[in-house]
């Protein structure tokens, strides 16, 4: 309990810092508050003239669509926030800035990621937000609070499945020795499969996105369930991202024994 | 009880070897020839409470790996470390809660921010009691003058003035042990007597236990009393200084200047030089002291002035470099 305090109050530290170093910078998040929003609003721009065109996306009508391409859009915004480090995690290993976090008493996870947050993130979530509210409205969606609870969860989810898998990406560097620079195909891969229905894809692909990496569950299977009224999805979500951030953990650890700091 | 136990310390890094030009990389894909490279051969050496120890060796000698390993930053391939009786690679947290590190060529500070706010950074991450957190600050002010640079951002901070920032930060806590990687490393000389000074002072005052690695000599000379020579992995020589100096270099030299050429010998002293009115004895300090010496001289000859002219300490640790 103490230690969970002690985490906490490092946490809240850290969010003020990142808040003062933007503050330090504010034309810095002046670009990105302009960037990221265009990025995401014009991508589901795309969807629209798809579905004009043809109707639906594999019976997934507009709404359906919004709601769908709205929870990809909030997950990605909050790894984005948490667990943008892990993209940048060779970056670490080669340049030996471990050191720095193994040198304090916590874990040396938990610093990578809580105490540089990426206050950017939150311009990706106002697109985000701005298409859920309106795939809601066209999906009628109801808000009860058991509803309420499973987007909860979902989101939470998703982030933690994201996060996870970045960590576990970035932890091959460890043996690779190499940046490995996922960043780029990471995105392009995620937004890929996140934000259209899953179902559209072959077969193979959606056993593997289902079975072996997860990322059915960061959006598709939940809005599939909650546009059918049950929150089942969500919950699983939840536990799949549980579990999903818990082995990236354990992997993190055992590269880490590896680590080589820089120089001699 | 030893504060720093290291016993048959070794770290074996695998070096890939790469063939040159294209037909070399392509065939590096299929067949990895490892060289095997021992960074640290072998290493043991006990330090006891309120001691400053400098590790000193040839660059790549195993100095900061031999650091690394005792801040719990590199998995040691074999051998054991305790910190205050505890093995930093299992018990890291405990170990670095008692622990400040200094590394010269890193900052820990926040480059963005102004430096007090590293500092809080600190108080945070080591559950600083607010109490300890003022004295400490106030007693470091006082030997670095940090108050009046604690409003600028670290980015803005010059070398010497970043270095005072970090020694700061990794004393706030109050460890009982104190690593410091090349503290003075390009450091103006105001900059390397405000370092040295706070090494001095904070051992007097809290008793921490010290090790730093340097290339500096000054800092060796007025800092520690014992010296730990690594070269190729390997301790060459642990003891202190003043014991190496003697045993290395156990002549000195004694420069007299006569009033006219009419000088004197003496049984203990061999004349090596001289030149005019001015005349150049060795002698041996197990033999005679330089004081007594230059009595025995002046005793048989008017003297206008005597001078014992010391080894340069880089002389001897180039001596001992070499093994």
């Amino acid at each position: 309990m103490e230690r969970i305090k002690h985490y906490i109050d490092v946490s809240l530290y850290h969010v003020k810092l990142a808040v003062l170093t933007m503050l330090e910078y504010p034309a810095n998040f002046v670009g990105w508050l302009l960037s990221n929003p265009i990025q995401f609003i014009l991508g589901f721009a795309t969807i629209k003239f798809v579905v004009a065109r043809f109707g639906t996306i594999n019976g997934w009508d507009y709404g359906h669509l919004a709601f769908l391409y709205g929870i990809a859009v909030i997950s990605h915004a909050f790894s984005m926030i948490f667990f943008v480090q892990g993209w940048f995690m060779g970056e670490y290993v080669v340049g030996g800035d471990f050191d720095r976090y193994m040198l304090r008493p916590l874990s040396v996870l938990f610093q990578f990621f809580f105490t540089q947050f990426n206050i950017v993130g939150f311009t990706d979530l106002i697109p985000g937000v701005c298409v859920f509210a309106y795939g809601c409205h066209k999906v009628h969606f109801h808000w009860s609070i058991g509803n309420v609870m499973a987007v909860l969860l979902l989101i939470t989810g998703a982030t933690l499945i994201r996060g996870g898998i970045y960590i576990i990406m970035g932890t091959f560097s460890f043996w690779t020795k190499s940046r490995n620079d996922f960043a780029g195909f990471t995105q392009e891969f995620f937004d890929k499969t996140t934000m259209y229905p899953l179902s559209m894809y072959p077969r193979m692909m959606q056993i593997i996105l289902t079975y072996i990496i997860p990322i059915g569950w960061i959006s598709y299977y939940p809005a599939k369930d909650l546009l059918s009224g049950t929150g089942m999805g969500a919950v699983i979500s939840l536990v799949i991202g549980v579990v999903t951030m818990t082995l990236a953990a354990l992997f993190f650890k055992v590269g880490l024994r590896s680590y080589e700091s820089a120089g001699q | 009880m030893d504060t720093i136990v290291v016993k048959n310390l070794k770290k074996e890094y695998k070096i890939a070897q790469k063939e040159k030009g294209l037909a070399g990389a392509v065939k590096n894909l299929f067949v990895r020839k490892y060289e095997i490279l021992r960074a640290v051969d072998d290493i043991s050496f006990t330090i006891p409470k309120g001691e400053i120890t400098a590790f000193i060796g040839p660059n790549g000698a195993g100095k900061s790996t031999t650091v690394k390993m005792m801040s719990g930053i590199l998995v040691p391939t074999s051998g054991d470390i305790l910190i205050n009786g505890r093995n930093p690679q299992k018990d890291r947290v405990h170990v670095v809660q008692d622990l400040g590190v200094v590394f010269g060529q890193r900052t820990q500070l926040n480059w963005d921010l102004r430096l007090g706010e590293s500092f809080e950074m600190m108080r945070h991450i080591y559950k600083i009691p607010k109490a300890m957190y003022e004295e400490n600050l106030k007693v470091m002010d006082d030997i670095l003058g940090i108050e009046e640079i604690i409003n600028i951002p670290v980015r803005q901070l010059s070398l010497g003035q970043r270095m005072r920032g970090d020694l700061v930060a990794a004393m706030l806590h109050s460890p009982s042990v104190l690593f410091l990687d090349e503290p003075t490393i390009g450091l103006d000389v105001e900059g390397k007597y405000a370092i040295r000074k706070f090494i001095k002072e904070i051992n007097r005052v809290k008793g921490t236990t010290i090790i730093l690695t340097t290339h500096d000599l000054g800092d060796i000379e007025e800092l520690c009393k014992r010296l730990i020579i690594i070269n190729k992995g390997k301790i060459v020589e642990d003891g202190p200084l003043e014991e190496l100096v003697n045993r290395i270099a156990p002549n000195r030299n004694l420069v007299v200047e006569y009033y006219d050429e009419n000088y004197v010998e003496h049984e203990q002293a061999k004349i090596i030089n001289v030149e005019g009115n001015i005349v150049t004895y060795q002698f041996s300090k197990k033999e005679i002291t330089g004081a007594g010496l230059i009595c025995d001289i002046s005793d048989r000859a008017k003297i206008k002035d005597a001078t014992i002219k010391e080894v340069k300490i880089d002389d001897i640790i180039r001596i001992a470099y070499r093994g």
